[in-house]
């Protein structure tokens, strides 16, 4: 593994998942979380959604190295897809114990699929010639 | 194919039953002290189709991956990916933590369950999928 484009990679796509995270979930889908007030915090607890975006970032990038070792957008842009469909599958589950509203479920499960869509292109186009120094 | 969709029903099946056992039953009372944060238990039961959709998803979208770059691997693949799956889950459970008032003890309580599931699924899907030229 080519741990110095694995650094650069995870990097941007911790840049880009906080980002995305931020505009997505922070301001356009706030006035839908606003519609169920006693579900959230007054304030969100920063170190806890930092040090979650750093995990989510690191492990992706490593999923992304493992799965598809030869890199490239287009593979690491699929298995984003594949690993949404796995947050979307816990999005079901959460609206069906939790009292989110179809709008919150919806914007989650779109937001799922663009951030780990674009993030796995992200890592897959800054991970791969890895392979090509290495095999 | 025949060895993919026999995979996907075992880990769907477990996914369901352990989901059951461990969070309808085992942390029931860990559930109950965070009440206000879910829907009453009718309700669930109402919305019941929407964690089977879930799991199913959750299991075919393990399954897909499983089956894309990590077969051929057999269970130690299987479970490497399960481990990195569930950090994954565990980095949106951070991000939950810190925008919902989740007590820190259930959500601890429901990673550990999530470890289990995982890692077993990945023991079940490694066993039973091989790709073609292992067959």
């Amino acid at each position: 593994m080519d741990w110095k484009k694995f650094l650069i990679a995870f990097v941007a796509a911790f840049g880009f998942l906080f980002l995305f995270g931020f505009l997505w979930y922070g301001m356009l889908m706030h006035g839908a979380h606003q519609e169920v007030p006693t579900l959230l915090r007054t304030k969100p607890d920063f170190p806890w959604l930092i040090f979650g975006h750093i995990v989510m970032a690191f492990f992706l990038t490593l999923l992304c190295a493992k799965f598809v070792p030869a890199g490239g957008a287009g593979g690491c842009a699929k298995l984003g897809i594949l690993v949404a469909l796995i947050y979307t599958g816990a999005d079901l589950i959460m609206f069906a114990v939790q009292p989110l509203t179809t709008k919150i479920l919806c914007g989650w499960i779109v937001g799922d699929l663009v951030q780990f869509t674009i993030a796995g292109a992200i890592i897959g186009a800054i991970y791969k010639s890895t392979s090509l120094t290495t095999r | 194919m025949k060895r993919f969709i026999v995979a996907f029903f075992a880990a769907f099946i477990f996914i369901f039953l352990w989901g059951w056992l461990y969070n309808g039953v085992l942390l029931k009372d860990a559930f109950a002290e965070a009440q206000s944060l879910f829907r009453p238990r009718e309700e669930v039961m109402g919305l019941f189709h929407w964690i089977v959709i879930g799991q199913a998803g959750l299991a075919l979208s393990f399954v897909m991956i499983y089956a894309s770059g990590f077969a051929g691997g057999g269970i130690a693949a299987g479970v490497r990916l399960g481990i990195m799956l569930e950090i994954l889950a565990i980095s949106a459970r951070c991000m939950f933590y810190a925008t919902q008032p989740f007590p820190a003890k259930l959500l601890v309580l429901i990673s550990i369950g999530g470890f289990i599931e995982m890692i077993v699924a990945g023991v079940i899907v490694g066993a039973i999928y091989k790709p073609k030229s292992n067959v």
